[in-house]
């Protein structure tokens, strides 16, 4: 187990630098400058690539173990539909162009917003049992969807087009002070959710039986949900919707390094921020100048890898 | 160390507006094995979640070692008390190894990148002492569930604690495992010094087992004493609304509980007619059990006391004819159990040995026949005739020559008797 996760950490600064080299402008390694504008051009996108698939990854490991359920992902919660719902309207009521701050700023409100009703939707007299909260979430999605829908078939064109581009992710960073404020929020929260790792193990048991191993379960429970919820507001902020980041990963690193937290938040980290910097840089190289979506290009690499990795070691992660 | 393992004072619980549990009271020494009892329904599991501060009770107090259950934060609780469920399922592939070191989590440092000497040895003592070892690089999943139960057990005993809790955790497994595990508990308290309590529906597993029992009903405490104490017939038939008999094993004195047989039909077939058995030699227990569950009244003779014949027929409440063990059949003896054939509907022949002194009890068939009433005899006297002249042989062909009816299995007598008994009500 050690030795594959000393592979991991030696793999994913190789593939975060060979993806230095992959540009619009062509293959090759930018020459190593101050003034290189390239070179920070692709730097930046790298490392908002990084960070950002390094959240999704995280956040998706917490929310399986916490709900219990191989299907959780980031946005299970609701947290997209309601961070789309908060961009789009910036994007429509025109906030867009005020800089490149009130889009994200909307699209953090929005999640949390979402994720708080979500939250006491389930809440039980003080009890906020597992399957409410998914319930929850998925009602709370397709109503903020509908929502979306509607503003979006009121739109004019060109707004149409941003809401577009912005729901299929986009890692192009409109200012290195916002990469910095939500690398922040999002590297916190996958360091928070570290320490959780002990409390996630044993919840994956149920929260009575964490009960009986002595976690707290409420406040395990909650303080894991407000980290999944800081680290995928902060990336949907920064980079809009990218979608199956937190559903691949995950998975594939628990079928390849057990499902012990501990070691697999740091692996998802490392292993969830390389895989969305590759994808990105296909996004960006494959059919140059025309840049692809980098959801897109996630979903369909990450969908066969996936099931080829899921047919080769079944129940490796996860029981079937 | 002198506060009780588990003090509960007039505890009440529930939920929401029912309440389940009413002012139960009980104290549970350290290094007790007791076990809690009750039928489906009765407030097993809401005694259980109170003592494991799941549940806030609505009154009362429920203290462990001195602390109250409910107050006391997670992690201190998970120092004195530990948990075996009846199930756990984890989605996800955790070896054994790691499941155990789950017990851990209270008293391992979050910030210890490792784990430290103290836990890995709390792992690899509960592993060694629930023979895991073995299966720790195994998924839990992948474990039977026997195996699984043991390394619920390690993942208990890896939080050293000075409680443990068993809520039905032997209830699905077979019983050889579930011996497995009652043994592996009890070793734990006689070495260690734990104090356990389980929660069970095994009434003769408990009783097995454990010092004391607790037997609730309809949420209040029905019962609290040694196991014979509880166990009592009375007690079940109350509680579990069965009835069972309750026999202490002369051997182990350990309890038995048999569920009183069920009769075919109800026992309506032979309510209210009157059969007697010429038996003996032990041979006839099992055409004496066919027809007391079949409902008939018996009376049997003669027999000699100390027979086994004899016990069976006293148990099944049949009236006896008795000669003095291994003496002849006296024509005192014969004379009451001609008084008992004498008001029977048929008088039948188990599958008996005669010898010259049993014979006389043939004297009890030949009348029958003659005054009318109906004679069954089982087949194969022949194999069974030690009188030196086969005079039983001669005397129980000349009884089926005169129209005693044969039979063969206790099934085909009980068969026959209600034929002819249906006939002879039309009669």
């Amino acid at each position: 187990m050690n030795r594959r996760f000393a592979i991991l950490l030696v793999l994913a600064p190789l593939l975060l630098a060979l993806c230095l080299a992959f540009g619009a402008s062509g293959f090759g390694f930018p020459v190593l400058a101050w003034e290189n504008e390239i070179l920070w051009l692709r730097l930046t996108r790298v490392l908002a690539g990084f960070v950002t698939g390094a959240a999704l990854a995280v956040a998706g490991v917490v929310l399986q173990a916490v709900l219990r359920n191989p299907l959780a992902e980031p946005y299970v919660l609701g947290v997209s539909s309601g961070a789309g719902l908060g961009a789009a309207a910036a994007i429509l009521g025109g906030l867009g162009a005020l800089g490149a701050w009130p889009v994200p700023l909307a699209a953090f409100i929005g999640s949390v917003l979402s994720l708080t009703l979500v939250y006491g939707l389930a809440n039980d007299h003080g009890r906020v049992p597992i399957y409410g909260l998914i319930l929850s979430g998925v009602i709370m999605s397709a109503v903020a969807s509908s929502l979306l829908m509607f503003m979006v078939t009121l739109a004019p064109i060109e707004g149409l087009h941003s809401v577009l581009w912005w729901m299929l992710g986009n890692l192009e960073v409109g200012s290195v002070q916002l990469l910095a404020v939500a690398a922040t929020g999002m590297l916190a929260g996958c360091g928070a959710a570290w320490t959780l790792a002990p409390e996630l193990n044993a919840l994956t048991l149920g929260t009575d039986m964490a009960h009986h191993l002595g976690v707290r379960t409420r406040l395990a429970v909650g303080g894991a949900l407000i980290c999944a919820t800081l680290i995928t507001a902060s990336a949907v902020a920064l980079a809009g919707l990218i979608g199956f980041v937190g559903l691949i990963v995950p998975h594939a690193l628990r079928a390849w390094l057990g499902p012990e937290h501990r070691r697999l938040i740091p692996a998802a980290a490392l292993g969830g921020g390389a895989f969305l910097a590759v994808c990105d840089a296909l996004a960006r190289t494959v059919l140059a100048p025309v840049e692809i979506p980098v959801g897109v290009v996630t979903a369909l690499l990450g969908g066969p890898f996936f099931l080829l990795l899921l047919r080769r070691r079944r129940g490796g992660g996860w029981l079937e | 160390m002198s506060a009780p393992a588990i003090e509960i004072q007039a505890l009440s619980a529930g939920y929401r507006d029912t309440l389940v549990l009413r002012e139960i009271s009980s104290t549970i020494a350290a290094g007790e094995i007791v076990g809690i009892l009750g039928p489906n329904g009765a407030g097993k599991s809401t005694l259980f979640r109170c003592l494991t501060g799941l549940l806030r009770p609505v009154a009362g107090t429920v203290r462990i070692f001195g602390h109250d259950a409910f107050s006391l934060s997670a992690p201190e609780r998970a120092r004195l008390v530990a948990v075996v469920p009846q199930e756990v399922e984890t989605p996800m592939a955790f070896t054994v190894e790691e499941v155990v070191g789950m017990g851990r989590t209270a008293a391992r440092s979050r910030w210890a990148g490792a784990p430290m000497a103290r836990d890995r040895q709390a792992v690899e003592r509960a592993l060694a002492y629930t023979d895991t070892a073995d299966l720790r690089h195994r998924p839990l999943s992948s474990l039977s569930g026997g195996e699984k139960q043991r390394a619920l057990v390690a993942l208990a005993l890896a939080q050293e604690p000075r409680l443990i809790l068993m809520d039905e955790a032997t209830s699905h497994l077979d019983l050889n495992h579930r011996l497995e595990i009652l043994q592996l508990v009890e070793r734990l308290q006689s070495e260690q010094g734990l104090t356990v309590v389980m929660i069970s529906h095994d009434l003769q597993l408990a009783a097995e087992f454990c010092h004391r029992l607790l037997l609730l009903d309809r949420g209040r405490l029905m019962a609290d004493g040694a196991p014979a104490a509880v166990l009592t017939e009375e007690h079940i038939k109350r509680v579990y609304h069965c009835a069972v008999r309750v026999q202490s094993d002369p051997q182990s004195g350990a309890l038995h509980l048999l569920p009183t047989p069920r009769l075919p039909n109800g026992g309506a077939v032979g309510r209210g007619v009157h059969v007697h058995v010429v038996a003996g030699g032990g041979c006839g227990e099992e055409t004496l059990r066919r027809l007391a569950l079949c409902g008939y009244t018996l009376s049997v003779g003669v027999l000699n006391q100390g027979d086994l014949d004899a016990e069976v027929a006293d148990a099944l409440g049949a009236r006896l004819a008795l000669e003095k063990p291994f003496s002849h059949v006296s024509s005192a003896a014969l004379a009451a159990a001609q008084a008992l054939s004498k008001q029977a509907a048929a008088v039948v022949l188990s599958p008996a040995p005669f010898g010259p002194g049993n014979l006389p009890n043939l004297d009890l068939l030949e009348a029958a026949q003659v005054a009318g009433q109906q004679v069954f005899i089982c087949d194969g006297i022949e194999a069974r005739d030690y009188t030196p002249g086969h005079t039983a042989i001669a005397r129980v062909k000349a009884l089926l020559a005169a129209g005693a009816i044969p039979w063969h299995t206790p099934t085909d007598l009980t068969e026959r008797l209600r034929e002819k008994a249906t006939v002879s009500s039309k009669q």
